[in-house]
């Protein structure tokens, strides 16, 4: 494998090698809290601390572990980040731990996160895992906000619970509805590779 | 009792569906739903992994977590009975049948990092469900979970011979179709609640 | 045999120093979470009965609790009862407040609910929770018009169901309140 640099494993997550869009990882907490934005936003930090810290210990501690228990200690760790997370989210931010509900502990088997353990982690330097988790996160963090400003602005009329359309929008019901949530992530994926194959870029 | 067990099945089949409802099992539903047979294999292999998870999780919470009040370590515990179960049937499979073995056994991999696994036993201990109430809900889910799966692929195997957008081809068309899918699933909201 | 020993010895260190963090944190947390639960159940009850300033709670089964309110002075001013039922797509918990001698409702508090939004997540609505004040037990609905008998709501236009829902859920606490006073 060729050497790269750091800003280039930084880099990849945000487009070219986008977690979500691209590789269609971890879809169901994306699809399933994205109705509004600010759901999403809590949503992507949780994941940022999970994937940030899982890619830390486990970059220190992977080669200690032998192959064939891989799997199950990537999983232990995650598991007790997960947990971490919810936690302090259950008691410093009710509200939004009870809206954002099983899709917290849920983050454990988001495969953006056990993916990355296995795919890059397990096989580079620690620098590099880090700034890949980063580069995976924000990847994660500005599809799945995009897609909870545009589904709360058209399900709601608001963003971030602001108001933003007046009181002649009629909110259309289905995009805060799961339908409503596949079909816009279905079209995030079209326009992202139509810009993609736009701008001739493989 | 029994009453409560079957719609509880049928809400977890129908008006629930864990996966067009609660986004649960979508990783393997881009992955493996581009053709109906293989659609069919997963979706019974995760039917039955979600069937045994549904009860060792029960024991686990019921008879260990919940008196010894570590309630806190139950997504670690959750997953690794996951993991574990996942590989015993693995072993299990493979010296009992070849024919099971190779229809199934690429599949099993992939179900311990199914969210919907894990999401069934989370879902079925914040419910409080009594065992055979949580044995419907992991079989109901799984039956569902195949059922829109093998729905997704026929629909997507009629598809490659239409005339997609080019971008949209691929994962963009699937996730719309899934949309419009669970548009129609709606329409059993109400019968039955879990 | 000696790749087992690691392996045995690398799971059981991660698990152990997984598990004394979690116990760890889980302690840290604990009361803040138990904190929480209690506030937010603290607010309803004030919602529901005016002047509540101290409460008692017994637990009647799994899903229901029966509180009692007393006022500054110390007097019983009122029951509530923290339930939860059937909605149109999963469970509603509600807190609803009555008079001392369960003849009337002083009002209901919409806890959690997973109804349609925009049609039946109405129910959490003021205008709707509103209604409940005052009305006579037990209650029943309307569709479409004010309701003229004072045991009647009027039901959300296009979401009976939960409407029906949540006066269902009130008569069915109501009635466990009445059986659980008179005992």
């Amino acid at each position: 494998m060729k050497k790269r640099s750091l800003f280039y494993e930084f880099k990849k997550g945000l487009v070219a090698e986008n977690p979500v869009l691209i590789m269609l990882l971890g879809l169901c907490s994306t699809l399933a809290v994205s109705n509004k934005a600010i759901n999403s936003l809590s949503m992507a930090l949780a994941v940022f601390f999970v994937l940030f810290f899982s890619s830390l210990i486990i970059g220190l501690i992977k080669n200690i572990i032998p192959d064939q228990v891989r799997i199950p200690s990537f999983i232990l760790v995650i598991a007790t980040f997960v947990t971490l997370a919810d936690l302090f989210m259950k008691a410093k931010f009710p509200a939004i731990s009870k809206a954002l509900g099983p899709y917290i502990p849920l983050i454990v088997v988001n495969c953006i996160i056990l993916g990355r353990q296995e795919a890059f982690v397990s096989k580079n330097s620690l620098a590099a895992s880090l700034m890949d988790a980063i580069g995976m996160s924000l990847g994660y963090l500005w599809v799945i906000v995009l897609l909870g400003m545009v589904r709360e602005l058209l399900g709601f009329g608001t963003i971030f619970g602001v108001r933003v359309l007046g009181s002649w929008f009629k909110p259309w019901l289905v995009m805060v509805l799961p339908p409503g949530s596949f079909i816009t992530l279905g079209i995030f994926v079209g326009v992202l590779n139509w810009l993609r194959s736009k701008g001739g870029k493989a | 009792m029994i009453e409560k067990a079957l719609i509880i099945f049928l809400a977890a089949t129908l008006t629930n569906n864990f996966v067009l409802t609660y986004f649960l099992g979508l990783c393997p539903f881009v992955g493996v739903s581009e053709r109906a047979s293989s659609a069919i294999g997963m979706g019974f292999a995760s039917t039955f992994v979600m069937t045994m998870t549904a009860i060792i999780a029960w024991i686990m919470d019921w008879l260990v977590l919940r008196p010894l009040h570590l309630e806190f370590l139950q997504t670690a515990v959750f997953i690794l009975v996951i993991a574990s179960l996942v590989q015993f049937v693995e072993m299990f499979i493979k010296k009992t049948s070849k024919e099971l073995y190779k229809a199934l056994g690429i599949y099993l991999p992939l179900i311990t990092t199914n969210c919907i696994v894990l999401g069934l036993a989370l879902i079925g201990s914040m419910k409080n469900y009594n065992l055979l109430e949580n044995i419907m809900l992991g079989f109901g889910a799984g039956i569902g979970f195949t059922l829109a799966l093998v729905l997704i692929a026929g629909i997507r195997e009629e598809l490659e011979f239409r005339n997609v957008p080019e971008p949209l081809k691929g994962a963009g068309i699937t996730l719309i179709v899934v949309g419009l899918m669970a548009l129609a699933f709606m329409g059993f909201s109400g019968m039955v609640t879990l | 045999m000696k790749l087992g020993v690691k392996m045995v010895l690398v799971l059981m260190s991660i698990a152990l120093v997984s598990g004394l963090l979690l116990s760890y944190t889980y302690e840290a947390t604990k009361n803040d979470i138990k904190r929480n639960k209690e506030i937010e159940k603290e607010e309803a009850i004030k919602v529901v009965i005016k002047g509540t300033e101290r409460f008692t709670e017994k637990q009647i089964d799994a899903k229901n609790y029966l509180l009692s309110a007393y006022n500054k002075d110390g007097k019983l001013i009122g029951y509530a009862m923290l339930t939860e039922g059937a909605g149109f797509q999963g469970p509603i918990k509600l807190m609803i407040g009555f008079d001392t001698t369960l003849s009337k409702i002083t009002g209901i508090e919409v806890l959690e609910n997973v109804e349609t939004p925009g049609l039946g997540n109405r129910i959490t609505e003021k205008w709707f929770k509103e209604q409940f004040r005052g009305r006579l037990t037990p209650i029943g609905y309307v569709k479409g018009k004010k309701p003229e008998d004072p045991h009647n709501i009027q039901a959300i236009s296009g979401a009976t169901i939960s409407s029906r829902s949540v006066v269902k859920i009130v008569n069915d606490a109501w009635k466990l309140a009445k059986k659980e006073i008179n005992k």
